[in-house]
């Protein structure tokens, strides 16, 4: 009965979006207060059935209702509880509906906020958000429901995957959707802008705090992701250039292009038609990241053509999506163009030049993504291209983006002299190079990554900070706004920092160890104190016990484990990790040999919690900013 | 039926925040009724339909129906079928066959002691049938929690009298199993597998068990136990 009600609700909420759509976009334009009502009233409509089929699904996965084919695909008795909510948005369905759930979020969000935004902006974007609501929904319910039931019902699920039954796993869909779906606000308002041609700096600042929001979530759900890898895949590595985080890496560059973008824009009036471009693009490509990781191309692009109506959905979505909207945009830029007025050398250039290389950068990762894909799919053969053609190519690429966010904060508006410029950055350049140069020194060995990481983390921090200082020095008290750039770019250092210094320091052994054994790596010993059967309800685990000695000092007992997932029959590697400020010490099962003997894998990972410390800060700043752009009373 | 008591308490929740907003724009459309008249009645019309009509397409509606009944047919056969064998073997207790499916349904039940006792009786009155003798040893096993001993003996016996008793090659085969007797195990598993339906849940199981016991093997003989199973032990990839 529960699945029914849910399934009806969704049906329901399909024609809601729908109206929502048509009765905003013509309410607008017809201006009709009474059909403008009418789409705010199926927005709310809409969150409260996409809502209710998902605690549907969740209740089906509660009660274990097997009936329910996603349920017994995904799920499982011997699942412990939490995993079995949480299972809802495992699957692919489930997890479409979590997307579904969070659009109509968000879009009550613009309806409640946004009341003070003009009536026809304000019911355009309800109309447009409504529209995509109503192709996720469709999408949803004709390849993708969830709802789906069986007869006679199995007497037990599959069971869920056993890397997604982690904490890490339970809130990282959830915040980079909310990322994602949070730009669709952005392009919406990009839509609105280019159907009524008005497009100034008020729009800027009603966008300004949506952008940052979505991308304050992006950025979290990424960092979630990364220390999830870390942890649980079992050899601690923090990033793979693998095609399901490029997904949420491209999308997180044209963010951070826009939020950029739209200073200039809200601030100078200047780059509008690159700011639109730059919402659109940011939607985009959250929309082709969900349909690489969703569809399946990315195991296999072969999977697309196992379930055509699902992948073809997509595509044809995309390019009516990505098409309709460049199409509108060719049509309608010129009518919100305006000849922004700044010289060669200024702040704008600067922050412009910043963008394009970011977008040029997002350009190698999508060439490094989907090149293989296509090749792969036109039958050319397979090619692999992993970290080193993207350390090789998207890093360097980044060194300038860095250098001008350290200088771009201190250069006017308008027009900047070099002359004035070079006095003010001249020492804090030196004093960071002689940073990056001195401070390795007092690691084991010096090591150029080490140094570029310093170099660069120094740069940006002494501009950031002591830009801070001058610009309070001046203007006095200084908008919250400026609080967040500053603690961002920090946060962005931070990770520099600890990119840097991992990368150039950390250490790994593998050896076999018998129980009693013992081994050190760096200042660290390792003694294996054997490992033993530790059952579970749905796996059974050998669990290693290390203790850790520092100088002669016990300092911690690890505790790593090897899982059998009884259902799946998969191995798990549950890693254990001693987190320190100055980095971490991680321990992994290997393989048992025999007799008793095991192999074990040891790592150090100098630095590598300011990785995430610093995606935190990021994610903070931007909260400040967004905070602080709504506390303006900018209405949106 | 309640189902529909449900669509139409959903819909007309879904109408309220349509028309409730367009009822109190009313004073501003003074004069002006028809803006208002026509799209509330034509969401009356269109919205109940098209929801109906979705969900027949799209949905299950039988099945509630089905699930209802397959309840309560699993109900009465199970309750039923085991009262009723009681009675007639009451009646007729010269009956192995009927000892034997009444001590199976014990079993499913978890009363292992009744179905050792009435599992006795058949193997009495069928001395000579493997397939009982087994059955016996396994209630016997579930009984006092361990194949050792006595179900151990019934399971031999069952062997000597035909080889190709299915219970008693995966009973023999968890036997050498948990004495770690790797290949032992895996010459009753292995031919028990030849015996099975293939694409069945049983046979399934045993080609896990074969495996498992297979990777021991290897440990023992000085591998690594690492080319099984065949998925790859560390997938490396994060799955979204």
């Amino acid at each position: 009965m529960i699945p029914e009600l849910g399934h009806i609700a969704l049906i329901v909420a399909l024609q809601l979006a729908l109206l929502q759509g048509i009765l905003g976009l013509v309410g607008a334009s017809r201006d009709n207060a009474a059909w403008r009502a009418m789409a705010r009233g199926a927005a709310g409509g809409q969150l409260l059935f996409v809502l209710l089929g998902f605690l549907a699904l969740g209740w089906s996965f509660l009660i274990n209702d097997f009936s329910v084919m996603n349920v017994a695909d995904h799920s499982s008795r011997f699942l412990p509880v939490e995993y079995r909510i949480t299972a809802a948005w495992g699957s692919h369905e489930g997890s479409f509906l979590l997307w579904t759930l969070l659009m109509a979020g968000w879009t009550l969000a613009v309806v409640i906020l946004g009341r003070k935004l003009p009536a026809d902006l304000h019911a355009r974007v309800i109309g447009i958000m409504g529209l995509l609501s109503f192709f996720f929904l469709a999408y949803l319910l004709f390849t993708s429901n969830p709802f789906m039931r069986l007869h006679p019902p199995p007497a037990n699920g599959s069971d869920l995957n056993p890397l997604l039954q982690d904490p890490g796993m339970i809130i990282h869909p959830p915040l980079l959707y909310m990322g994602y779906v949070g730009f669709s606000v952005a392009f919406a308002f990009a839509i609105a802008a280019l159907i009524s041609g008005k497009l100034d700096e008020a729009w800027a600042r009603w966008v300004r705090p949506w952008a940052l929001m979505a991308w304050v979530f992006l950025t979290l759900g990424i960092m979630i992701g990364s220390w999830w890898a870390y942890y649980e895949l079992g050899w601690g590595g923090w990033w793979f250039w693998d095609p399901s985080e490029n997904a949420s890496l491209m999308p997180w560059l044209a963010g951070t292009a826009l939020l950029h973008s739209l200073v200039v824009t809200e601030r100078r009036g200047a780059l509008r038609v690159w700011t639109v471009f730059l919402a659109l693009l940011a939607f985009a490509l959250s929309l082709v990241g969900t349909f690489l990781v969703r569809s399946g191309v990315l195991s296999s692009v072969h999977a697309f053509a196992l379930d055509p109506l699902r992948g073809l959905f997509i595509l044809v979505f995309l390019c009516i999506l990505i098409g309709g909207s460049l199409a509108l945009f060719a049509k309608r830029a010129s009518a919100v163009k305006v000849a922004g007025d700044f010289g060669m050398i200024s702040r704008e250039t600067a922050l412009l030049t910043g963008n394009v290389l970011l977008l040029a950068a997002l350009a190698t990762v999508l060439l490094g993504t989907l090149y293989p894909l296509f090749l792969d799919a036109f039958g050319l053969g397979k090619i692999s291209v992993g970290p080193p053609y993207f350390n090789a190519v998207f890093v360097p690429m980044m060194v300038p983006v860095l250098l001008l966010l350290g200088i771009a904060p201190w250069m006017r508006w308008g027009e900047e002299r070099l002359p004035d410029l070079l006095p003010r950055v001249r020492g804090l350049a030196i004093a960071a190079v002689l940073i990056g140069l001195a401070l390795p020194f007092a690691f084991d060995a010096w090591r150029w990554q080490a140094a570029l990481g310093l170099a660069l983390a120094a740069w940006m921090m002494l501009t950031t900070i002591t830009g801070l200082i001058a610009r309070r020095r001046t203007d006095g008290r200084l908008p919250l706004a400026a609080y967040g750039m500053a603690c961002a770019h920090v946060g962005l250092a931070i990770g520099i920092i600890g990119m840097g210094l991992v990368t150039a320091y950390q250490s790994e052994k593998a050896v076999a160890m018998n129980p009693g054994d013992s081994t050190s790596l760096g200042r660290y010993e390792f003694i294996f104190r054997g490992a033993e059967e530790v059952p579970a309800s749905n796996y059974s685990a050998m669990r290693g016990t290390i203790e850790l000695k520092q100088e002669g000092q016990a300092v911690a007992t690890l505790l790593p484990e090897k899982r059998i997932y009884r259902s799946s029959q998969m191995t798990m590697t549950e890693a254990a990790i001693r987190y320190g400020f100055f980095g971490d010490v991680y321990v992994a099962m290997g393989e048992p040999l025999p007799g008793g003997t095991w192999s074990v894998q040891l790592y150090l990972k100098p630095f590598v919690g300011w990785l995430w410390g610093g995606a935190v800060l990021m994610a903070l700043g931007g909260l400040l900013a967004a905070l602080g752009l709504r506390n303006k009373g900018v209405g949106a | 039926m309640n189902l529909w008591i449900g669509v139409g308490a959903l819909v007309g929740v879904a109408l309220a925040f349509l028309l409730v907003p367009l009822w109190r724009q009313k004073s501003a459309l003074a004069g002006r009724q028809s803006e208002i008249r026509w799209p509330a009645v034509g969401l009356l019309g269109v919205l109940p339909a098209l929801t109906v009509g979705l969900y027949l397409y799209l949905g299950a509606p039988g099945i509630l129906k089905e699930l209802a009944l397959t309840q309560a047919q699993s109900n009465y056969d199970v309750d039923g079928m085991v009262r009723a064998l009681e009675d007639k073997l009451k009646a007729t207790p010269n009956d192995p066959e009927g000892w034997y499916a009444l001590g199976r349904a014990y079993i499913a039940f978890s009363r292992y002691a009744d179905a050792e006792e009435v599992l006795r009786k058949a193997t009495t009155q069928a001395p000579k049938d493997a397939r009982i003798i087994a059955q016996y040893a396994e209630a016997m096993a579930l009984k006092q929690g361990s194949l050792d001993g006595r179900p151990l003996e019934l399971i031999k016996a069952a062997l000597e009298i035909s080889y190709e008793e299915e219970k008693a090659l995966e009973l023999a085969g968890l036997a050498a199993f948990q004495k770690e007797n790797w290949a032992e195990a895996l010459h009753y598993w292995r031919r028990l597998l030849k015996l099975l339906p293939k694409a069945t849940e049983h046979h399934e199981a045993i080609t896990q068990a074969v495996k498992t016991a297979e990777r021991k093997l290897d440990i023992r003989l000085g591998g690594t136990g690492m080319p099984l199973p065949p998925q790859p032990a560390e997938p490396k990839k994060a799955p979204h």
